[in-house]
């Protein structure tokens, strides 16, 4: 078996239609449309779901690999992303029963891959600290924010379902936090490219300035303080994430 | 373990996807209380070897199908052939264990039967779904004698032989809630039917039958005003020629709308992604794009 694969290996079935990112929110903007949904509507809230379906597929399929991908890791790694594989799994049965419950379909809209090309890092670590951090730390943010959004329009649902995905999301940060820390010590200059790969996504899911501190129903995407403190981010990290989305205007 | 978790990104059916992302997590727990009891029974920790190298053939052959085609050949590999094989050899250890001196083993052994059970039974709901028709099912009995053939001649996963016990049929158990393997499929077939206006149909329907006409004029025709046929795919296109089309996807990019169809010829296949944008004249396509070109469809 190939280890680890290209990233145009990723198979779908031919229902989804597979855009670059960049180009759907481009094509949304000519549209004078918002580049990524803004939760203001049930269908802008559908979309959301549909997006976060995929993003959970991309999870799964991610953690599986890196179960795959790394059989000299440490086995508390491999047990780590196996765990994380079985959660991510009832994670897109949740979101593609949630997808039903707000009258949508799995494809109704088009799949990006950036979340997959970033779970391709051939480091470990890397690996771990951009989709573990960066990526489940994304997470955190836009589930905290859905759950808020569907308390406030009274859809109990939508908000308990998210509520227990994002438990688990947490405990997927500090397993990054965790494992970041044990694959990289005596190894600086690994663990500086690990940081460094992570930052990368962080700006790069900034959205140019769609993710930024704020209400909840006033940004498209506000960043959970509090939850990521309870998944282990320090003050120092918070704070620089809100400084980079302060100077992120492009997506 | 390993081989389903690399599995599930190569895999494109939902279902088997779920199937495979479910059972990851069982079988590491599997083999974490197997490696914790090794130092028990004045082995290493979390350290195995293969029996002989014919076992190692075995298993880099269940591998080897790694092709986006050969869902099914993965699911016989793993469901229809190790799994089974796997059950009966811990039935037979567990006959052996004595129940004085080695109930942890045996503890051990009780979770692996139940987990591979459930394990058979919900690969063997998926592999009945996955493996319709008459070319697919050939398909899942030559693996299996394959591989059954490449597993005898190692001994088995022991190299003692294989076991005499056999796995029990895979039908008649309850599936859990939070494991079902007709939950999984059903979740692969909500998209039934697709709520595309019917202007927009008629539209499609049009210009995927000049896309297999090969009818250049007609193509151009639906194109919005400023998008000029060659710099669309369509030179791509009339490389092949196309007999039938059916559409495979569509979604929504904003009031943009976006259909994927599938062309199908005698030489080969070819998908097209359509992104279709409402006017005053109508719909027009605003853009065309070759997704993927296959010589010949698998079964």
């Amino acid at each position: 078996m190939d280890r680890p694969i290209a990233y145009d290996k990723l198979a779908r079935e031919e229902r989804f239609v597979r855009m670059r990112a960049r180009e759907v929110a481009e094509l949304k903007v000519s549209q004078g449309l918002p580049p990524f949904p803004d939760l203001s509507s049930r269908e802008s809230i559908k979309e959301r779901v549909h997006g976060i379906m995929v993003g959970e597929l991309q999870a799964m399929e991610g953690a599986g690999r890196s179960v795959c991908d790394f059989p000299d890791a440490p086995w508390e790694f491999t047990m780590d992303m196996a765990r994380q594989t079985w959660d991510e799994s009832r994670h897109v049965e949740i979101y593609l029963r949630l997808l039903e419950h707000l009258g949508g379909y799995a494809g109704e809209y088009p799949e990006t891959t950036i979340l997959w090309r970033c779970a391709c890092a051939e480091d470990a670590a890397a690996r771990v600290a951009g989709v573990n951090r960066g990526l489940e730390g994304l997470a955190c943010d836009v589930f905290n924010q859905l759950v808020h959004i569907a308390r406030k329009i009274g859809d109990p649902i939508l908000e308990r379902a998210v509520d227990f995905v994002l438990a688990d999301e947490i405990t997927h940060v500090r397993m990054g936090s965790k494992w970041l820390t044990k694959l990289t010590e005596g190894d600086a200059e690994r663990r500086r490219r690990a940081i460094e790969f992570q930052e990368s996504i962080d700006e790069r899911f900034n959205l140019g300035g769609v993710r930024r501190e704020g209400e909840h129903d006033v940004v498209s995407i506000s960043i959970a303080t509090d939850v990521r403190k309870m998944a282990g981010f320090t003050d120092e990290e918070i704070e620089r994430l809100i400084k980079t989305t302060q100077r992120s205007q492009v997506y | 373990m390993r081989a389903l978790g690399g599995w599930i990104a190569l895999t494109p059916e939902l279902s088997a996807k779920l199937l495979m992302g479910r059972h990851v997590w069982d079988l590491a727990q599997h083999c974490d209380a197997f490696g914790q009891r090794l130092p028990e029974l004045r082995s290493r920790a979390q350290v195995s070897e293969a029996a002989n190298p014919a076992i190692v053939t075995f298993m880099d052959s269940v591998e080897d199908a790694e092709a986006p085609d050969q869902t099914v050949e993965r699911l016989v590999g793993v469901y229809g052939v190790l799994k089974p094989h796997l059950l009966a050899t811990y039935r037979e250890h567990q006959a052996r264990a004595n129940p004085v001196y080695e109930p942890p083993t045996r503890r051990i052994l009780a979770r692996c039967i139940d987990d591979e059970e459930r394990h058979i039974a919900a690969g063997d709901t998926i592999l009945r779904y996955l493996a319709a028709g008459p070319r697919v099912i050939e398909r899942v009995s030559v693996r299996r004698r394959h591989l059954e053939g490449l597993l005898a001649a190692a001994g088995g996963v022991t190299g003692d032989g294989l076991p005499t016990r056999d796995a029990p049929g895979a039908a008649g158990r309850p599936a859990e809630l939070s494991d079902d393997a007709q939950e999984f499929i059903r979740l692969e077939k909500t998209t039934g039917s697709w709520p595309v206006p019917e202007s927009l149909e008629e539209a499609q329907r049009a210009f995927a039958e000049a896309l297999v006409a090969g009818d250049g004029a007609s193509v151009a025709r639906w194109l919005a005003p400023g998008l000029e046929l060659e710099a669309t795919g369509w030179s791509l296109l009339r490389e092949t020629s196309y007999a039938s089309h059916a559409t495979v996807a569509f979604a929504r990019l904003g009031h943009h709308r976006l259909v994927k169809t599938r062309l199908d010829g005698p030489s080969g296949s070819a998908t097209v992604l359509v992104r279709w944008a409402s006017a005053a004249e109508g719909w027009r396509v605003a853009a065309l794009d070759v997704a993927g070109r296959d010589a010949v469809r698998p079964a």
